[in-house]
């Protein structure tokens, strides 16, 4: 009993990316680019807002910068979880 | 012309209005006529459809239709009977829009200034080398993330979301922030990487123009126009994969980040 929800997690990580996954993983450098463009701009409007300018854009690009390198950590950590069955492959080719 | 006149001169758009109610025509008309053609083609097909043997056009454009329902299929969890007709529209669209950059880069601007008889008339025919168009795509894909959060989860939801994605309910603060970039970075990644893309695969054929263009003078014109055509093809056939590639990624994209929205748990 205690073995079905683990293998029902490894399975789940050994399961192959979709397509949709590898385009994003395709897509991974300009998602952390524009993270960071979209904490500046977030930033930007927030210190127009409240006026404390230039500490708020500053403060949301690190946060964009932050949150771009733990979406791109989370998107190529599906590629790592994925390792394609042995036997499989022996048979295919 | 000096290099750098002609570069720029290819890289201005034919305007009217001023500031802000500066309107592109030409990126304007372009992807307009583009639509258009979508429609006709569509139209006429879709009235001569066979059931028996398909002809080869209806075979061709069935393979695409395919192709995309494969890539909702896959990509969209649940069922939305407007997902698969958004990504093919996206997806012939933004492809034809790229595919006028294939078109040699002094031909429509030269027909154009005939027409007009004006020898300095601007004409940038690819619409997506216009970060205004991509810019309007992406805020449309937005918009309809922004529509199907609410509708799929709420507004509480939604609101959650915000509130305590992604550092958990003790970092509110950070959190609201946060995700206002995440969601902010969804259109303009869409927007800045097509643009980009297509923008810099024009500078490249403009360049590779001016190798024959400005470089060649009497009898070295033997050796660069050779090497500009030899260029030129290259640069196309890689480019072709380019402009399919970028249309290809604008949709799954789209199609993922509805997806996103459709998802409660997420």
């Amino acid at each position: 009993m205690s073995d079905t929800p683990n293998s029902q997690n490894n399975e789940q990580q050994n399961k192959a990316p979709g397509a949709a996954a590898n385009y994003l993983m395709l897509s991974a450098g300009s998602i952390f680019t524009s993270m960071l463009v979209a904490g500046f701009l977030v930033g930007y409007f927030l210190d127009e807002l409240f006026d404390t300018r230039p500490i708020l854009m500053l403060a949301c690009a690190l946060l964009g910068f932050i949150g771009g390198i733990q979406k791109v950590i989370l998107l190529t950590q599906r590629l790592d979880h994925y390792q394609p069955e042995k036997g499989k492959n022996d048979q295919e080719s | 012309m000096g290099t750098v006149e002609y570069i720029q001169h290819h890289l201005t758009n034919n305007t009217i209005g001023e500031g802000f109610w500066t309107f592109n025509m030409d990126t304007i008309i372009v992807s307009f006529l583009l639509g258009a053609l979508i429609v006709f083609v569509a139209a006429r097909l879709g009235k001569q459809l066979e059931t028996g043997t398909p002809g080869g056009f209806q075979n061709f454009v069935e393979s695409i239709l395919d192709f995309v329902a494969t890539n909702v299929r896959d990509a969209f969890p649940g069922h939305n009977p407007l997902i698969a007709p958004l990504a093919l529209t996206i997806f012939i669209w933004v492809w034809l829009m790229n595919f006028m950059d294939l078109i040699p880069v002094d031909l429509l601007p030269w027909l154009f200034q005939l027409i007009t008889g004006d020898s300095h008339a601007y004409l940038k025919v690819v619409p997506t080398t216009d970060l205004n168009t991509t810019l309007a795509m992406a805020f449309t894909v937005f918009a309809l993330i922004l529509y199907y959060n609410i509708k799929i989860k709420g507004v509480w939801g939604f609101t959650k979301v915000f509130l305590f994605h992604p550092f958990g309910k003790f970092f509110v603060p950070f959190n609201i922030v946060m995700t206002l970039i995440e969601e902010v970075s969804k259109p303009l990644s869409l927007a800045l990487r097509l643009f980009g893309n297509m923008f810099a695969g024009e500078l490249v054929f403009l360049l590779i123009a001016l190798i024959g263009g400005t470089l060649a003078v009497g009898a070295a014109a033997l050796f660069w126009a050779p090497l500009q055509v030899l260029l030129d093809l290259g640069w196309l056939i890689f480019h072709l994969l380019v402009i399919t590639l970028q249309a290809f990624i604008f949709m799954v994209l789209t199609i993922v980040y509805l997806g996103m929205a459709h998802d409660e748990g997420h």
